[in-house]
């Protein structure tokens, strides 16, 4: 079951040597049950800080993160991720098959359980018969799959994405997304997004959060009014996709006035 | 295919020239040697056909070789398991960090009288003194290797809700294995060099105390046999160790090759 997440006078600030430095200020927005969310800024704005403390890896030094009611002291249960650094994040020494039965080793799964759930999220991901492979014998792309693969293997209620076709070229970039919106067509996992790339994040989300200013705080939150289903070529010519882009792009750049203060 | 092959013999011949060029100066230099502590190399190795090629090999070699696997799997296991629970805590290394730092200190052959102290005259001694000396740099290695653990690995085996010690256990360590066999390659010459040091003080038994014997009763030629005998005993385990390194790191290899 997909769940929401509610982020509330999220504040955080580091100590460094020339004083405190303060990169979130005030930060609240609440995801809906089921929603994709992309978040979007400028270089350095404190995206990868705000989905650190959505994550649990990193406390906020103000304010709250909710998940079912109540604030988050550590990665919350029915959470997955996928990240940037998928060479990092995929343990090199365990096959595609055993990384991606990692996380599920708590879950007192049967063994048969456990590897038709493997080959179920390969499968979802377009990589049958690449269970005993190594990742670093794979694509880029396809190790990205697999660490998606991995994340939807665990049934997950919360989908976190950090960056996730950030080091993937062009092509296998929009395969990547068409995959994802595939995966949320299949599963409607609320999916939270950090990205650079305003394109992806209109062409994918329900809602777009623009991060904004030093210390940063939620600019404003675009709704993509855009139907699904949604294609690279119908979808990137629409006038409304045109429209949205610009916005945001507006937004980011910090040209542009927001429309809506959430 | 072909072109392989041709270089694997080539890789073989320039890695054998120059051995081969030693034996062949060491057999013709001693040839006429009338010297009774440089013997010609052909009588040594026809002593060496005659003593090992026989049932003394078994009775020589096996205790050594017990002792040395005995003392160096303790070590690996304690070295190991020891250094990913120091390692994986933060207040295990203030602790562990000054008496390693002590014990490591001590050249490796100098625990051999103290273990005799303990043991007495025993295989326990000398198992104990081959294990404490090989400990030492496994240990090292895996306390290093464990703490300098990738962070991306941990914090994705975090957010997807491994245990501590399925953190310690699954990511770091595994992670930590390159380091780690570097720890155990010291380790294995070490437990070899104490294996045979350790045999010099009171016994009867093993490769060490046959090529000591052999030198104070003025059997030359049995000394140097043992000397040989010794090293290729060496270059075994070796090789033994690099098809365990190999296999197990393959994953590090392998993706060293790629990237």
């Amino acid at each position: 079951m997909s769940i929401g997440i509610t982020i509330s006078d999220v504040s955080m600030s580091f100590e460094t040597p020339t004083g405190t430095k303060d990169v979130l200020r005030n930060v609240s927005y609440s995801v809906t049950p089921g929603l994709f969310v992309a978040i979007v800024g400028p270089s350095g704005v404190g995206k990868t800080t705000l989905l650190r403390i959505l994550t649990g890896l990193t406390k906020p030094t103000g304010g709250t993160v909710q998940v079912r009611g109540s604030a988050i002291e550590g990665p919350p249960d029915g959470l997955a991720v996928v990240l940037q650094d998928y060479t990092r994040s995929l343990m090199p020494w365990l096959t595609v098959e055993k990384n991606i039965s990692l996380p599920l080793r708590k879950k007192r799964i049967a063994k048969s359980e456990l590897s038709a759930r493997v080959r179920e999220s390969l499968a979802e991901v377009g990589l049958e018969g690449t269970e005993k492979s190594y990742p670093w014998q794979l694509s880029g792309g396809m190790q990205q799959r697999v660490a998606i693969a991995r994340a939807l293997a665990t049934r997950p209620d919360l989908l976190i994405m950090d960056e996730p076709f950030a080091s993937v070229d062009a092509q296998t970039r929009f395969d990547l997304e068409d995959l994802v919106l595939k995966v949320r067509k299949d599963f409607g996992i609320t999916t939270l997004m950090v990205t650079h790339d305003i394109d992806e994040a209109v062409y994918l989300s329900d809602e777009v959060v623009v991060l904004y200013g030093k210390p940063a705080g939620v600019r404003e939150v675009v709704s993509v009014d855009i139907n699904f289903p949604r294609s690279q070529i119908e979808t990137r010519n629409d006038p409304r996709f045109a429209e949205l882009r610009t916005h945001v792009y507006s937004l980011v750049r910090g040209l542009s006035e927001p429309t809506e203060v959430v | 295919m072909i072109m392989t092959w041709w270089r694997r013999i080539l890789i073989v011949l320039i890695g054998a020239w120059i051995p081969v060029t030693i034996i062949y100066a060491w057999w013709t230099l001693s040839a006429e040697s009338a010297n009774p502590y440089f013997p010609p190399l052909s009588l040594i190795l026809e002593r060496f056909t005659e003593l090992w090629f026989s049932q003394e090999f078994v009775v020589t070699v096996f205790p050594s070789l017990r002792n040395f696997i005995l003392g160096y799997a303790l070590a690996c296991l304690i070295g190991i398991v020891l250094g990913t629970l120091i390692g994986g805590s933060r207040t295990g290394i203030k602790y562990a960090e000054p008496i390693i730092d002590f014990v490591r200190s001590i050249p490796a052959v100098a625990t051999v009288p103290i273990f005799i102290v303990i043991f007495g005259l025993d295989i326990a001694m000398r198992v104990a003194s081959i294990t404490v000396a090989a400990t030492m740099p496994i240990l090292i290695a895996t306390i290093q290797g464990v703490r300098s653990a990738d962070v991306v690995q941990v914090e994705t085996a975090r957010v997807f809700h491994l245990s501590k010690s399925q953190q310690l256990w699954r990511v770091r360590l595994p992670g930590a294995l390159p380091l780690i066999f570097s720890g155990l390659q010291l380790g294995l010459q070490i437990a070899f060099i104490v294996t045979i040091a350790s045999e010099f003080l009171g016994s009867g038994f093993g490769i060490g105390s046959f090529t000591l014997i052999a030198t104070e009763s003025f059997l030359i030629l049995d000394a140097w046999t043992g000397v040989i005998l010794m090293g290729l005993l060496g270059y075994l385990i070796n090789v033994v160790f690099d098809i365990v390194e190999r296999f197990t790191l393959r994953w590090y290899y392998g993706q060293k090759k790629i990237v």
